[in-house]
């Protein structure tokens, strides 16, 4: 029995270093911080702007995550406006000269006169608005393939090169593979919650949409290895906190808070699958391109058809993605968690809510503001939550 | 008690369909209600209420047309063509407000998980659909010009309803350009052609032309409206222009919106004429003030204090012709291109110059923005309008308040900020 004891605490201590190790995500991704890809910046917000274009035209496809504090945007956004459009407005003030140019979508009411704002008083900052339908049929693909033909031409006319068709399937190929890649990750996020801290995971998320994608691939594939090489078998044995914890989703929106994730690793949460745009809405579905195939429309049908936006007009859609969602990995509870004035995302919830009462699954709304986030409040009412579960 | 308050009342303490109903059948009977029309101080407040409950009338009635739901900024012209009886839940939403049903509506939707960060117009249509006050659609149509919410509120009506299958989004593009056009027009024709298979009345091309035809009339009513208010400075009694929004969106395409404005263009004309017969009537002209966006549809003191500083509204943007003559040999091209020419469509810039040009045409001396909580569309450019407008040295006030909910806005701050804003005026 004694021998048993000295092998679970060595077996336990050998754990807690390997744990450690697999979430020290700036020893793996040395190469990816340490930004050593001196190409020029394109700015975006929105993941259905294909990022492709902007490394096919030469560019590192940077997503504006606006860690800046609010001050000067005041003044120029309502105060119940999207805390993450002003504070993005926020680093765009301040911060502007690093990026070649922004790329924005018509996403939202508020993206828009954001776009509006950018035009207006930061006029030497070149910026593009791509128009996304809100519809899925045909007629809408043709459509924004159009559209995206004409975001082409701009980034074209940013060092007046052409892009190549070679230059476009190479850049689709390096984007499809940090999406499958990203996705093998959340797959084996999900399956070792007690390895990969959900901190991590979110860094990893981030780091995904900020940086040269062909390093970050590379930082992606190793770390992935190593994570492989460790034994994922071995570890899912190894999971005692989480044996019967119950599989939680998260769905919301541009959910970017560091101190949320860490007081939810803390908490030891099970986070079994998501619905947020800094995940899964990011990475599903690839391109696939052939020999002869028109590559607008490819691509144009890769963004309509990926998980949806809650900005979509099929609300029933997105409800049944999400349905099965909790179908497939047994979700027992549902966090529901949006940045505050957040119209498309605020409008899902009462359906939602009807669905989520159908399934018999219990659900928690949070609404929060952007890098202002108010720990001891949210940490009662998800401990709370989890304890109902 | 007048009969308006009687009105009012007798809905405040019976709120449910059944009432409505039997409300409406009896004041749209004609003797009934030529007699309530009478009690309007203008023919062009007379005609707006008549015409206003034989709408209403027709949508709560039993008279086999279908009902659709349609939000603000759809081409209403379709609807008329197609023999549906349109119902406009935001435009309620701003009845509720009037009847004082606004409380009760709204908490009604807070208690569905509809965030209170929403704009009231949706959050009290939605209250009110889910207190089946408002009639059963057949179909719902919305768009997103010129906001996101209604193409989502109205989704959860069509659920409610269990008619998913009858909910069509008029996807209207950023930019006006021959792709977007196309785009525009074929889903137009595809839900018209859609909408009279589910509904089996057949789509008429000469009831269509008729339609077109009417709007086309309207319009041009509309336009000399406008022209005239260009030198107007006096008013008929409680005039005021915010008030014509059914008609103008709803009505678009019906003879009743040619009688009315055929009206409103003569009873002005007769105001113009008599001011320019007592030219010396005033001793000091009224400060001209230019409204964006809409009102607060509750009782509210903001047009007394502006009649007391003497300012008057020469204009809103809200009635701004924005659309060419449409074409009766190509309707659904031309409904598309009256949508995508929306000053609300697309870029600030198309806002912007129509504000710009109304400023000019109607010699303002000011502008307030009325920044009504949760329209991001609208306040998301107020710093852009009024920077645009100073630019013409014309001041700006952003007016925050609620045009639904009476209790998210402050009365007192709405009179200090009114107050100090004529100052400037006259300073």
């Amino acid at each position: 029995m004694c021998n048993n004891m000295i092998q679970d605490s060595k077996s336990r201590n050998d754990l807690d270093i390997l744990k450690n190790k697999t979430n020290d995500i700036s020893a793996f991704f040395e190469n990816t911080l340490s930004a050593m890809d001196k190409r020029p910046l394109v700015g975006w917000f929105c993941t259905y702007t294909p990022e492709e274009l902007i490394v096919a035209g030469g560019f590192i496809p940077v997503r504006i995550f606006g860690r800046k504090k609010i001050i000067k945007s005041e003044s120029y956004f309502p105060i119940n406006f999207c805390p993450y459009i002003k504070s993005s407005w926020e680093s765009l003030l301040s911060d502007a000269d690093n990026f070649k140019a922004v790329i924005f979508t018509n996403s939202c009411d508020g993206m828009r006169r954001f776009f509006d704002t950018t035009n207006k008083y930061l006029k030497d900052t070149p910026s593009y608005l791509l128009d996304v339908p809100h519809l899925r049929g045909a007629g809408s693909i043709d459509f924004f393939a159009n559209n995206i033909g004409n975001m082409k031409r701009f980034i074209e006319n940013l060092n007046g090169k052409k892009i190549s068709r070679r230059e476009i399937e190479n850049a689709v190929s390096l984007i499809n593979r940090k999406r499958k890649l990203l996705k093998k990750y959340s797959q084996i996020f999900t399956k070792l919650p007690e390895f990969i801290s959900i901190s991590s995971y979110f860094k990893v998320m981030e780091l995904s949409m900020i940086s040269a994608p062909e390093i970050f691939t590379d930082d992606l594939e190793r770390y992935l290895k190593f994570i492989m090489e460790a034994g994922a078998e071995n570890m899912t044995k190894l999971q005692p906190n989480y044996k019967n914890t119950p599989a939680i989703m998260i769905i919301g929106n541009f959910i970017t808070e560091e101190k949320l994730w860490g007081m939810l690793s803390a908490m030891n949460l099970k986070l079994a699958s998501d619905d947020l745009c800094i995940s899964s809405r990011y990475f599903e579905k690839q391109i696939e391109l052939g020999d002869d195939s028109d590559f607008l429309n490819l691509i144009a049908e890769r963004y309509l058809n990926k998980p949806q936006c809650m900005r979509m007009a099929d609300l029933g859609l997105k409800l049944k993605e999400i349905e099965n969602n909790i179908i497939k990995n047994n979700i027992e509870g549902v966090i529901f968690i949006s940045l505050k004035f957040c119209d498309t995302t605020l409008y899902s919830f009462p359906l939602l809510k009807q669905k989520l009462n159908q399934l018999g699954i219990p659900a928690l709304y949070l609404e929060i503001e952007y890098n202002n986030f108010s720990e001891g409040q949210l940490k009662t009412r998800v401990q709370a939550f989890l304890e109902m579960l | 008690m007048g009969i308006k308050d009687k009105l009012k009342t007798g809905i405040q303490r019976n709120l449910n369909q059944k009432y409505i109903i039997r409300l409406l059948d009896i004041i749209s009977k004609k003797p009934a209600l030529y007699a309530y029309g009478s009690t309007f101080s203008s023919l062009s407040d007379k005609y707006l209420n008549i015409f206003t409950i034989e709408s209403l009338r027709n949508a709560y009635s039993d008279n086999n047309y279908p009902i659709g739901y349609g939000s603000l900024f759809l081409p209403y012209e379709m609807f008329h063509a197609l023999g549906i009886t349109p119902f406009l839940p935001e435009v309620m939403a701003g009845f509720t407000a009037g009847l004082g049903l606004a409380t009760q509506t709204l908490k009604e939707s807070s208690s569905n998980w509809y965030s209170q960060d929403l704009c009231t117009f949706h959050r009290s249509a939605s209250g009110a659909v889910e207190l089946d006050i408002f009639p059963k659609p057949d179909f719902v149509i919305t768009t997103n010009l010129a906001c996101d919410a209604a193409q989502k509120s109205f989704y959860i009506h069509s659920v409610k309803y269990n008619i998913e299958k009858n909910f069509y989004l008029i996807d209207v593009p950023y930019e006006y350009s021959k792709e977007s056009i196309s785009y525009l027009t074929g889903q137009i024709k595809n839900i018209c052609m859609d909408i009279s298979s589910k509904s089996g009345m057949k789509l008429d091309t000469s009831k269509f032309k008729e339609v077109i035809s009417l709007s086309n009339e309207f319009r041009k009513w509309a336009i000399k409206v406008n022209n005239l208010r260009k030198t107007l400075t006096n008013y008929p009694p409680y005039y005021n222009g915010l008030n014509f929004i059914l008609p103008f969106h709803g009505l678009a395409g019906t003879r009743e919106a040619v009688i009315l404005y055929t009206q409103m263009y003569k009873e002005l004309k007769k105001y113009l004429d008599k001011e320019e017969k007592e030219k010396s009537g005033k001793n000091k002209s009224p400060k001209r003030i230019l409204w964006l966006h809409l009102k607060p549809y509750y009782k509210n003191e903001i047009f007394d204090i502006l009649e007391r500083e003497n300012c008057i509204i020469v204009f809103e943007e809200i009635n701004y012709i924005h659309w060419p003559e449409l074409d009766c040999k190509r309707p659904f091209e031309s409904l598309a291109k009256k949508m995508l020419s929306h000053f609300l469509a697309g870029s600030i810039d198309n806002r912007i110059d129509v504000i710009l040009k109304a400023a000019r045409d109607y010699k303002v001396d000011g502008a307030i923005l009325f920044s009504h909580w949760g329209c991001r569309q609208s306040n998301g450019g107020a710093r852009i309008i009024k920077d645009s407008l100073n630019k013409l040295n014309i001041p700006t006030l952003v007016l925050d308040g609620d045009c639904v909910d009476q209790n998210n806005s402050s009365q007192g701050q709405v009179k200090t900020r009114l107050q100090g804003f004529v100052e400037i005026l006259n300073s």
